[in-house]
């Protein structure tokens, strides 16, 4: 355990620290505080108003708007229409002519004005789903719509109401239609009421 | 319960990302340890207030901290003691802390041990300044550091760069003097 009585040396610190008069003069003082308020560093920004300061350079500015065009066009890009799909690949049958004729006169329209569907993409879009909409109606008016069965009931239908001329000429079409077939086999065959 | 107040080296960081009035604290703490050590050591006013400037003005406009095991309080007082050193250079004047004093050979056998003695020190301001200015520039200069400084012995010898037996001789043998000069003023 130590001995905690101040010793005469101790004394002597003590006794000097306590005596001690003289202080710096005041204008001394006033200028240095002077000088540390005026040379103060500026305080440091946070985060945003960094970012801020940052945005308004004009080297970044060009480099941001730069940066922001190049997004915007692969945006456009990105968004340009696709070509409906087996669009031109779809058999035109008559029964569907005006349709086909319809959407012809479009898609002779639509690829001369690219740049219109460029500018107003949602239009394009709109325009799209009704192609795709039409384009499956012309499908379905490719495919033989009334098979050969139902043909030969209306056929039946026909002679039994005694409408002999509407049937046969019928049967005349049915013929050229189905050339391949055995239509009157296939009459033959029908169940008759 | 208030919160404990910040130490030198948070202030001087505050002060340096922006914080004006962190510096105002800062110099309130140390104002007056620095100058009457300034004084104590170069015994003129004058060359004293214009280190003493000098001192915080280039601690104002640097951008360093104290480095390494150095605390703030021995950062500044080294800064001050280098300008010093720096001034008498220029004017071409010795430097006295240079001298090696040899304390054994100037040692006097100090009879005055009794503390109750020590209640008859001078209160003088006039002696006291006298008493030290007597004593070898390199005594002077380790009990300033220590009483103005409230610096400890291992900080005094970071700061002159004297081995610590030597700080811990040339202290005891400053106060030594001290004592005896101020108690034979008193009792002539």
């Amino acid at each position: 355990m130590t001995d905690a009585r101040p010793t005469p040396e101790d004394e002597v610190v003590k006794h000097f620290r306590e005596h001690a008069t003289s202080e710096p003069p005041a204008h001394l003082d006033s200028l240095i505080l002077g000088v540390a308020h005026r040379e103060a560093p500026a305080p440091k920004p946070n985060f945003w108003q960094r970012w801020v300061q940052v945005c308004q350079k004009p080297r970044w500015q060009v480099a941001f708007a730069s940066l922001v065009g190049v997004a915007l066009m692969l945006a456009l890009v990105q968004r340009t229409p696709e070509q409906a799909p087996g669009y031109d690949v779809v058999p035109a049958p008559k029964a569907s002519a005006p349709v086909v004729k319809k959407e012809a006169s479009r898609a002779l329209a639509a690829p001369a004005a690219p740049m219109a569907d460029v500018a107003a993409p949602a239009q394009s879009e709109s325009i799209n789903a009704e192609r795709a909409e039409e384009a499956k109606v012309a499908k379905r008016a490719a495919a033989p719509a009334i098979t050969l069965d139902e043909q030969l009931h209306e056929v039946v239908r026909l002679q039994n109401a005694g409408q002999a001329q509407a049937a046969d000429t019928l049967m005349k079409a049915l013929h050229k239609r189905f050339p391949d077939e055995n239509v009157e086999a296939r009459l033959n065959e029908m169940p008759r009421n | 319960m208030s919160a404990p107040e910040p130490g030198d080296e948070a202030l001087l960081a505050r002060y340096r990302s922006g914080d004006g009035p962190a510096f105002e604290i800062l110099y309130a703490r140390h104002r007056l340890g620095l100058y009457r050590f300034l004084l104590g050591l170069s015994g003129k006013p004058e060359l004293a207030e214009e280190v003493y400037q000098d001192t915080w003005l280039s601690l104002i406009r640097s951008t360093s901290q104290p480095q390494g095991r150095a605390n703030f309080r021995t950062w500044l007082f080294q800064i001050a003691r280098n300008r010093l050193i720096d001034h008498w250079r220029k004017h071409g004047i010795h430097n006295p802390l240079h001298d090696s004093y040899d304390e054994q050979a100037h040692a006097v056998i100090d009879e005055a041990t009794d503390p109750e003695q020590l209640l008859s020190l001078s209160r003088d301001s006039q002696r006291l300044e006298t008493a030290l200015k007597d004593l070898p520039a390199d005594q002077r200069e380790v009990f300033l550091l220590r009483v103005h400084g409230d610096l400890d012995l291992a900080q005094i010898a970071t700061l002159t760069g004297a081995p610590l037996e030597t700080i811990k001789s040339r202290l005891r043998y400053a106060q030594q003097k001290l004592r005896r000069m101020l108690a034979e003023e008193v009792l002539t």
